[in-house]
């Protein structure tokens, strides 16, 4: 990253080489600093990446220097450029991860630090990028993480039957999941449901005795709504000293971990099958 | 074929499918899938071999997720993009679900024991929630660890 001086106390007695921004220049850059960070903490970046990319963009495009402060709902910046200053703080809501979303921003800040952009040219890549569609259509979705869940039992072990088994139960349960948060059903109300009907789908490969490895399937089937994510993000902050963004990964990792098993639990009370 | 060399292969090319799948769920740009499913099928059977030769699941863990780490930072100088798309997907076949569940499928469990009959569970419980919190520590450690060694900087303010 490149190594820039903080303006500290007085901003007046700073020496930049940059030109001082006019006021609404300032504005524009703060905005669009903001609109490009919480796209990254919406779609699944680390707090170390929020701030890198968002402090890359707002001094590439000419400020002297930003302080962001990343929140796990909220991100806060204050961009300084020769006497003058501005902060504003935005609301950022989880929409689920989006990696497409992070490389593209990556990507712009990129082209920013480079000098190809200027803040217009800017404006008008993120608005591409916030219409971007994803890459993947959802029945590619479906049966990839259905095959993912599978690949997943045949890890632990399961045989041909519990494979097949798994993977009905997973893509059900991943169409499911698309149907639910389509409809701003609560996330965590979502993964109680998801791990419930995997579960009791998954609970057939005991009940008829399909094979003599039914509780392979069950851990198998509701791996699609493992954290995972959240939980490395989690652990990444905490390593990198962003505590409070850790600790909120964490706990929401641990919330929908939570959930999972209790879908689960109420499947296996239903099907009579134990784990 | 050796059945030892055949039983990895196996490991590693269902452990590339698992992480290819969960990079579709991510929306990883489709140039990047291929680097996710190697680094991912590398890491994982390196796991698994470590693990057959008597290294505990925590410290191969961390050998493997350092592994996949290192890989990423140079698919990701390869294709100008951040080493996330890479690195997370492929750690995805090593994050403990089945300990995380278990540790709270055993805690919801708890609630219908009484006191005299709860003491395994609770053992249970907490040795599954120390894996998990292990596990993901070493993942997390393991795919940062190039940045952690080799981009050190001065902090700013």
């Amino acid at each position: 990253m490149e190594h820039v001086q903080p303006p500290g106390i007085h901003p007046e007695h700073d020496v930049s080489h940059k030109r001082p921004l006019a006021y609404h220049e300032l504005r524009d850059i703060i905005d669009l600093s903001l609109w490009a960070g919480q796209m990254l903490l919406q779609h699944g970046a680390t707090s170390q990446r929020v701030e890198e990319s968002v402090h890359k963009i707002g001094t590439g495009l000419g400020c002297d220097w930003l302080d962001i402060l990343v929140s796990p709902n909220v991100i806060t910046i204050t961009a300084s450029s020769g006497t003058e200053f501005r902060t504003k703080l935005r609301r950022v809501t989880s929409l689920g991860v989006d990696l497409g979303k992070v490389t593209a921003v990556n990507d712009l800040s990129r082209r920013i630090i480079n000098g190809e952009l200027d803040r217009f040219q800017m404006r008008t890549e993120l608005e591409h990028i916030d219409k971007m569609p994803r890459s993947y259509n959802r029945w590619l979705v479906v049966i990839m993480v259905g095959l993912a869940c599978a690949a997943f039992s045949r890890l632990f072990g399961g045989d041909w039957t519990v494979f097949g088994i798994t993977f009905g139960a997973s893509a059900v349960s991943m169409f499911l999941r698309q149907e639910l948060t389509h409809r701003y059903f609560n996330p965590l109300l979502v993964v109680v449901v998801c791990a419930f009907v995997a579960g009791c789908l998954a609970s057939t490969a005991g009940l008829f005795q399909l094979s003599d490895q039914p509780e392979t399937a069950l851990a198998a089937a509701v791996l699609l709504l493992v954290p995972g994510v959240p939980l490395i993000n989690a652990a990444q902050d905490l390593i990198r000293g962003h505590l409070v963004t850790g600790i909120a990964r964490g706990v929401t990792g641990l919330l929908i971990s939570l959930a999972i098993a209790l879908g689960l639990l109420l499947a296996l009370s239903l099907t009579g099958v134990t784990l | 074929m050796n059945p030892q060399l055949a039983a990895l292969l196996a490991d590693a090319f269902w452990s590339a499918v698992a992480a290819t799948g969960f990079a579709i769920l991510f929306n990883v740009p489709p140039r990047a899938l291929f680097g996710c499913a190697v680094a991912a099928a590398i890491g994982h059977a390196l796991r698994t071999w470590t693990v057959q030769l008597g290294l505990p699941i925590e410290p191969a863990t961390l050998l493997a997720a350092t592994t996949i780490g290192f890989m990423g930072v140079y698919l990701a100088r390869w294709f100008q993009s951040p080493t996330a798309i890479f690195t997370v997907p492929a750690v995805i076949p090593m994050v403990p679900g089945t300990f995380a569940f278990r540790t709270m499928l055993g805690i919801l469990q708890l609630t219908t024991l009484d006191i005299a009959n709860s003491g395994p569970v609770l053992t249970e419980v907490s040795l599954n929630a120390i894996k998990t919190g292990l596990i993901l520590a070493a993942l997390a450690g393991g795919i940062i660890a190039p940045r952690l060694l080799f981009r050190r900087q001065k902090p700013v303010v």
